[in-house]
Parts: structure tokens; C-alpha cells; sequence
């Protein structure tokens, strides 16, 4: 039997472990209180490091990606050669219409710090905040596609929920056939691959493998056609009132190094972007 | 049998160095699920040289720190680090590592406990726990505990640490 004062160290190690899992257990069971007590964390103790984070992510992104980077820029290049003929051609059919100038999305760039927890990729921690004009359900988007939604804004940086989020969805339509659905994380438990669903299609129709799913811009979060994914197969029916299919998506966040907040999210149609309406 | 007299500024030190690599190095390491996690490598040192309430504690905080850079389910990180520091200051009656290799077999299962517990926590996701659990927590536990080698190995006076064959 241990002696008193062994018995009485043993007691308050017992104590402070359990005090310290009912307190996890509390933010697990109510987020509100976590996030509050994560948000002082990350605004106090953590900035300096994070700053630190920054500026390490910052020097690897432009030694590791800068041959990548030049690849991207040399075809960005060759394409933009045709965007001014294009840029007319738009101009002369929307006037013939009636419409007026396409609407401009501006975007801030962020780079993505990365951490080394389990549960990285379905939060990235970006470093661009309110100071540079970020809102909370802001898109963010890669080079692929849609990444996620920025959900918490802070002074310099933000946090945006990925497509891996539980709670992530996105209206969507498929390029072609123009048929709705939500996407949204396929959510299993013995998986081993990073997949989307589109879910609520009708039942009367059906999507063909290798067809690209983008944003429908329904619901004012994303813009219309950004890609998220490409059907690779349909997937389990529970309900038997609509069809599912599986996504390969578009962009990876767990691989994501930098990426682009969307400012303007919704495509609000501004004053005077169309005609007077020509029915009498 | 290693003795262990470390002496307590030179461990925090130490740890202060591995929360530096932690911000500053690691981002350049590669894929960040499976680059060492400096932060739980210096909690398993602290922990195998602390009382259980007070690596507890410990993990409770590293683990918040976790969950304020990734608050996917605040609250499973602090939970998953709680258990490990917990556990880790106990085991070290049962696992008492004798050699640098069981040193660092001690470490990697660590890292595989956190994060079987905060992935089980923070429930079900894309790719499932399979994924998470016997590919990228393996590697990420290979590479913590070769980073855990190397620091004991290095900073071997520092913490006062015996390392007999």
C-alpha cells in the first residue's frame, strides 16, 4: 500500500487528468465555448509562432512550386493570347442581348498553413484575415477547383471549412446535362479515398461517368462554375427517391499550398446589367 | 537502463527548440500528415519525466494549441493529447525504454494513439479512419520517432540521458 503522501500525489494526478477530459469533453459537446477559448489561443500565445509558420510556408511554396509555378504561367500566357478576341466576342453577344458587363470576382490570395494533426484538411488555417478584406462564406478555391468556405475571420488570418468537412455542401450542376444536386464529403468509415457525393439528382436522371460537376451559384455562397468534382460512379440510394453519384473531386485540401478567397461570392446583378424588359 | 536526472531548464530548453522546429521547420518537410509532429514529440518527452496529472495537463494544452490551428472538432485534439501525456507518464514504469529503439517505438505509438483517439473524436470523414489509421498515422509515427532519435541522440547531455547498449 502506498504511503500517504504517494496516495495523496496519486489522487491529485486522478484529479487533474479527469478535470482535464471533462473539459475536452465539454468543447466537444458544446463547440460555442471551444471556439471562443481556440480564437483567444490563435489571436495571443499562437501568433507569433504562426507568423513564424508563415513566413517558413511562404519560403517553401516559392522555392518547391517555382518551376511548377512557371509551367503555370507559360500556359496562363499562351491562353490569355485569345483572351482578347474572346473578351470582344462577349461584349458583342451580350450587347445583342441586352446584358451588360459580366460580373468581376475579386479574390485575395492566402497561403495555407498546414498542421500536423489527423483532422488537418477539413480546416485550413489561411493566412489572410479581415485586414485584407476576407468574410466569413467567402469561397476559396485552388487551382483545380472548389476547396471550401472561409467560416472564421480573424485580424490576419482565417479559417475555411474544406470539402472534407462533415458539414460542407454546395449546390452543383453537371457540365453537361445540366442536372442539380448537393455535394457534399462522402462520409464512411472503412474508406481509403477522399471522395464527394452528389446527392438529391432526380431519379429520372442519370449522370454518365467522366461528367464534370461545377457550382450552380444557387444559394449565393460560390459562384457559378467553379469545378468540384468529376463523377467516377453512382453511389449507395437509401432513401429511393433520388440518385447519388460518386465525385473524384477537383482539388485536394490536404494538398493545397496556396489558394484564392473569393471576395464577391454571389453574382449579384448589378444596376443596369440588363435591358429593360422588352415584353409589353 | 537509461537514468534519467534531466535538469529541468535544459528540458525546457529543449522543448522550447522542438516548439520552434514545430512552426519553423516542419512546414518544409513534405506532406504535412505524415512529417514529424514536433509539438507531440515534445510532450512525450516532457511526459516521460513528469507526473501523470502534470503530463496530463500538459497534453490537455498542447492539445488546445492543436485545436486552435485546426478546429475541425475543438476539444477531440485536446482530448487525444490529454490521454496520450496521461498515459505516456505512466507507461514509463511498464515500458521504461532501455534503448534508443524502444525510446522511439514508445514515441511512435504515442503518435498513433493521438490520432486514433482525435480522428474516432472528431467523427466520420472523406477517406474514413482506415486511411487515417493504418497509412498516414504509421508513417507520420515512423517519422516522429526518427526526429525523437535523432533529438535524444543530439541533446543526449542535455537531458541527462544514458543511452547504454
Amino acid at each position: 500500500m502506498p504511503p500517504q503522501s504517494d496516495r495523496a500525489l496519486l489522487r491529485r494526478d486522478n484529479v487533474l487528468f479527469s478535470l482535464c477530459v471533462i473539459l475536452s469533453a465539454a468543447m466537444l459537446l458544446r463547440p460555442e465555448l471551444g471556439e471562443r477559448v481556440t480564437g483567444a489561443i490563435r489571436a495571443t500565445v499562437l501568433r507569433p509562432f504562426l507568423q513564424i509558420q508563415e513566413w517558413s510556408e511562404a519560403g517553401r511554396t516559392s522555392r518547391a512550386s517555382f518551376d511548377r509555378l512557371r509551367g503555370e504561367r507559360d500556359s496562363a500566357a499562351y491562353a490569355a493570347q485569345f483572351l482578347p478576341s474572346l473578351r470582344a466576342e462577349n461584349q458583342r453577344l451580350r450587347a445583342l442581348l441586352g446584358l451588360g458587363a459580366r460580373v468581376r470576382v475579386p479574390y485575395v490570395a492566402a497561403e495555407v498553413l498546414h498542421q500536423s494533426t489527423p483532422t488537418d484538411g477539413r480546416t485550413l488555417l489561411l493566412s489572410a484575415g479581415a485586414r485584407a478584406g476576407v468574410q466569413p462564406f467567402d469561397p476559396v478555391v485552388g487551382a483545380e477547383g472548389l476547396v471550401g468556405v472561409v467560416r472564421v475571420v480573424e485580424a490576419e488570418r482565417a479559417i475555411a471549412w474544406t470539402w472534407t468537412h462533415p458539414e460542407f455542401r454546395a449546390s452543383a450542376y453537371t457540365v453537361p446535362g445540366g442536372v442539380f444536386g448537393v455535394v457534399g464529403p462522402a462520409l464512411q468509415i472503412t474508406g481509403s479515398e477522399l471522395l464527394l457525393q452528389l446527392r438529391g439528382v432526380a431519379i429520372r436522371d442519370s449522370v454518365p461517368n467522366g461528367t464534370l460537376v461545377v457550382t450552380s451559384g444557387l444559394g449565393g455562397v460560390y459562384p457559378q462554375g467553379i469545378p468540384i468534382g468529376t463523377v467516377i460512379g453512382p453511389g449507395q440510394e437509401e432513401t429511393g427517391w433520388e440518385r447519388v453519384y460518386v465525385l473524384r473531386p477537383a482539388a485536394s485540401p490536404e494538398e493545397a499550398s496556396q489558394v484564392l478567397i473569393l471576395r464577391a461570392p454571389a453574382e449579384r446583378v448589378p444596376e443596369g446589367a440588363f435591358g429593360p424588359d422588352s415584353l409589353p | 537502463m537509461i537514468a534519467i536526472r534531466a535538469d529541468r531548464s535544459r528540458l525546457w530548453t529543449v522543448l522550447g527548440l522542438l516548439v520552434l522546429l514545430h512552426f519553423a521547420v516542419r512546414p518544409r518537410l513534405g506532406y504535412p500528415a505524415i512529417a514529424p509532429d514536433f509539438l507531440l514529440l515534445a510532450l512525450m518527452l516532457y511526459a516521460i519525466r513528469s507526473r501523470p496529472g502534470a503530463a496530463a495537463v500538459a497534453g490537455f494544452l498542447v492539445g488546445l494549441v492543436g485545436d486552435a490551428v485546426t478546429p475541425a472538432r475543438v476539444g477531440a485534439g485536446a482530448l487525444a493529447h490529454t490521454l496520450v501525456g496521461y498515459l505516456a507518464a505512466w507507461g514509463r514504469a511498464v515500458f521504461f525504454p532501455d534503448n534508443l529503439f524502444v525510446n522511439g517505438l514508445v514515441i511512435a505509438l504515442g503518435v498513433w494513439v493521438r490520432n486514433a483517439v482525435q480522428l474516432l473524436a472528431s467523427g466520420p470523414a472523406p477517406g474514413g479512419l482506415r486511411l487515417g489509421l493504418l497509412v498516414y498515422a504509421p508513417l507520420q509515427a515512423l517519422t516522429t520517432a526518427l526526429m525523437a532519435a535523432l533529438v535524444l541522440v543530439v541533446f543526449q547531455r542535455w537531458l541527462d540521458i544514458r543511452l547504454e547498449a
